[in-house]
């Protein structure tokens, strides 16, 4: 089912692993060397920011091509025989991934991930196109049938992801299952329990395939899947998020319970206020980094949401509070981690044991750095073009007062 | 095979030994389990949401708290802050020096956030620098790099190139609406400034980890400005010569320092560049798809040659 042989990607996490533990002097030079000439892996890959260029490149490749095919090939063709091209389209990219897997050995390399994922976009715009383009079914019967496409979009999700090893194309098939319910029912409230419905089962079935897997290669891919599940369950359960997605706008104190049954407005209140908790716990059980985000987005999520569910008035210090809370609960925490004997209370430390931690708080202190004070505060006042008019406090704080 | 299968073949071949087997057996299992990289994200949104809340009161109700109860609290914030840092901060070193501990950093970026809406609040109210008020973002920015250098804080160092890029007028919600020659030219010096000012620090070796954040920040100002000078209608040749200078210069940074990032500035910022210009006299569909596809493939055929000889580490 794989893609690529489980010896290589051992082989690649334990690179990892060596190379994290030499630059943290777990390891001598002499060690490392030796240990790393063990762990050879056959697979051809690169760095992150040439796999995302790689990446791009293809994209405009394979859609130049395919219009190209259509502006000179068949210039007039209807639009069924244009979805049967591009479900042979479809074929062609995913055959092509599995020649650059295959032949070329590529891994994480930008150029497959493109190609697998251009074929689930060929597949579903081509079902679309090749079994409803002529319009021949009433639309009661349409809508029904037109849900083979989301439904085949997210099997061939869930197939590349396991396949080629794709966090995203799980992400995608997650997103084919919210578009999917769009045809089964108009309700609203329908919707998100099945949703919510789909994604536990999802859930149910890795926490079930996931203690096998503990301490492989795989263990990273269940981790982001059950973590994704996990945050796609509380988005689908907060009825507040899909307001502020539909509506895109949450600075209104309007409560939406008039959308909803009440009975399962307040359910879906309650559930917010016990999901985090559950996650939170799920996470420091499995040591489970994702999780334990998903759990901590989730609460602040929940705090976040917890007036306009109840409709209360806001007010401009609650971030004030919010932080102070934050603060407090890093604060505490690691008060108590390092209170413990060698800094370790029931298995877990506050101290870095990762070289990679400090290389994402590194990189995220220059980006969030710059971009934080422009979330804070608004813009300065445009009177000048050259300087800002010298309205701003620097850092993005203005004198807007 | 999987790492503890490794790790005990290692040990039983001598390669390392049982002390370190154990140690990196425990570090495979997760355990212990470091906190670390959460407890900093923690501390950062927590500061983050606190001076927003901090900012949208002062913003709200200064009409009716007035000067004294809002300035107070402010400047005792502020006080307090600057006043934890420098009373805990470890002697000061040219090269990179950790945080004496997890809460310093963040307490640095409060006050640096808080002295923001403070001085804002101070030059609305009282207008202490008119006529001159950029020049109060100027001296916050070099308050600013003085706390980065003094501290060590790339948080801090973010937000005074950022206030020295506001100096120079430029915001990034600013950038879609202010295109103009003028504003180019300015967007130009900040980033040579910078850049240069990042490279010289770090040959005389003042906090050499830096350069990064300088570099990143003065390449993508540049490209961008470029870039729109190149898309103008007219005059576009000296643009398009300053765009091919900077992608060479761009590549040839990221192929001998092996930061990847420069190389893929190169190649994007550079291709849509050129794509821009060549497009712009291609009236036929099919031409211009013809473009893309093959360029498209040099592309790829240009950096698959490129990652393999260079950048082969994931």
């Amino acid at each position: 089912m794989r893609a690529y042989s489980a010896s290589g990607e051992e082989a690649l996490r334990a690179r990892h692993l060596l190379k994290d533990w030499a630059g943290e002097g777990l390891l001598t030079e002499a060690q490392y060397q030796r240990m790393e000439q063990e762990t050879v892996c056959e697979f051809r890959r690169t760095n992150i920011f040439l796999r995302l260029v790689l990446f791009l490149f293809t994209l405009l490749i394979v859609a130049a091509a395919v219009a190209l095919f259509f502006v000179v090939v068949v210039p007039n063709s209807v639009r069924q025989n244009s979805g049967i091209l591009l479900l042979v389209f479809a074929v062609v990219c995913y055959g092509a991934a599995e020649a650059a897997v295959s032949q070329a050995r590529l891994y994480r390399y930008g150029i497959e991930e493109a190609l697998a994922l251009c074929s689930i976009g060929f597949l579903c715009a081509g079902m679309w196109g090749a079994f409803f383009g002529n319009g021949i079914l009433d639309s009661r019967t349409s809508n029904r049938a037109e849900s083979l496409v989301p439904a085949a979009g997210a099997i061939a999700s869930l197939w590349i992801s396991r396949r080629f090893g794709l966090p995203y194309a799980f992400l995608a098939a997650m997103i084919f299952a919210v578009w999917l319910t769009v045809y089964w029912t108009s309700s609203s409230s329908a919707q998100h329990v099945i949703v919510a419905a789909f994604y536990a089962a999802a859930l149910v079935s890795i926490v079930a395939i996931r203690p096998r897997h503990r301490m492989t290669y795989l263990n990273q891919e269940y981790s982001i899947a059950e973590a994704l599940l996990w945050l796609g369950i509380y988005v689908a359960i907060n009825l507040q998020l899909s307001s502020f997605t539909q509506h895109g706008d949450w600075r209104s104190n309007a409560p939406i319970i008039g959308e909803f049954p009440i009975p399962f407005y307040w359910a879906t209140f309650v559930l917010i206020w016990c999901l985090p908790p559950v996650v939170l716990a799920r996470g420091l059980q499995q040591k489970d980094r994702l999780v334990i985000a998903v759990g901590a987005i989730a609460a602040v999520l929940t705090l976040a949401t917890n007036k306009l569910y109840l409709g209360w008035q806001r007010h401009t210090w609650d971030p004030m509070l919010l932080g102070v809370l934050l603060t407090g609960i890093a604060l505490l925490v690691r008060r108590r981690l390092d209170a413990a004997p060698d800094g370790v209370l029931r298995g877990f430390t506050a101290q870095r044991l990762s070289g990679n931690d400090k290389r994402w708080l590194n990189a995220g202190s220059s980006v969030f750095g710059v971009a934080a004070p422009q979330v804070i505060a608004a813009s300065p006042q445009p009177d000048s073009p050259l300087f800002g008019g010298g309205d701003s406090g620097g850092g993005g704080a203005t004198s807007d007062f | 095979m999987t790492i503890l299968n490794r790790l005990e073949q290692w040990r039983d071949q001598g390669v390392i030994s049982p002390e370190q087997h154990a140690r990196l057996e425990g570090l495979s299992r997760g355990e212990p389990f470091s906190l670390f990289l959460e407890l900093n994200v923690l501390l950062y949104a927590g500061v983050l949401a606190f001076v927003a809340g901090l900012g949208w009161t002062v913003n709200t109700w200064s009409q009716q708290l007035g000067d004294i109860l809002i300035l107070v609290p402010l400047s005792a914030l502020l006080a307090a802050s600057f006043w934890y840092c420098f009373s805990r901060a470890p002697v000061w070193s040219p090269a990179e020096t950790s945080s004496p501990n997890l809460l310093f950093d963040y307490v640095l970026y409060l006050g640096c956030l808080t002295w923001s809406v403070e001085l804002a609040y101070v030059e609305s109210r009282f207008h202490v620098l008119s006529g001159q008020s950029d020049l109060s973002v100027l001296v916050t920015a070099g308050l600013f790099f003085f706390l980065a250098y003094r501290f060590d804080n790339r948080f801090v160092l973010s937000l005074a190139l950022s206030s020295l890029a506001g100096w120079f007028g430029l915001t990034i919600s600013h950038w879609p609406s202010h295109q103009d020659d003028v504003y180019r030219q300015y967007a130009i010096l900040y980033s040579l400034l910078t850049g240069a000012a990042g490279i010289a620090l770090e040959r005389c070796g003042l906090k050499r980890h830096f350069l990064g954040s300088y570099l990143n920040i003065a390449a993508n100002v540049l490209f961008w400005a470029v870039l729109s000078g190149v898309f103008d209608q007219q005059g576009y040749g000296v643009w398009l010569l300053a765009l091919l200078a900077a992608c060479g210069g761009s590549l040839a940074w990221g192929l001998t320092r092996r930061q990847f990032s420069f190389v893929a500035y190169a190649a994007l910022y550079g291709y849509i560049g050129i794509s821009a210009i060549l497009v712009r006299d291609i009236h036929s569909f099919t031409a211009g798809l013809s473009y893309f596809l093959f360029t498209g493939i040099a592309m790829v055929v240009i950096l698959v040659q490129i990652a393999r000889r260079f950048g082969k580490e994931a």
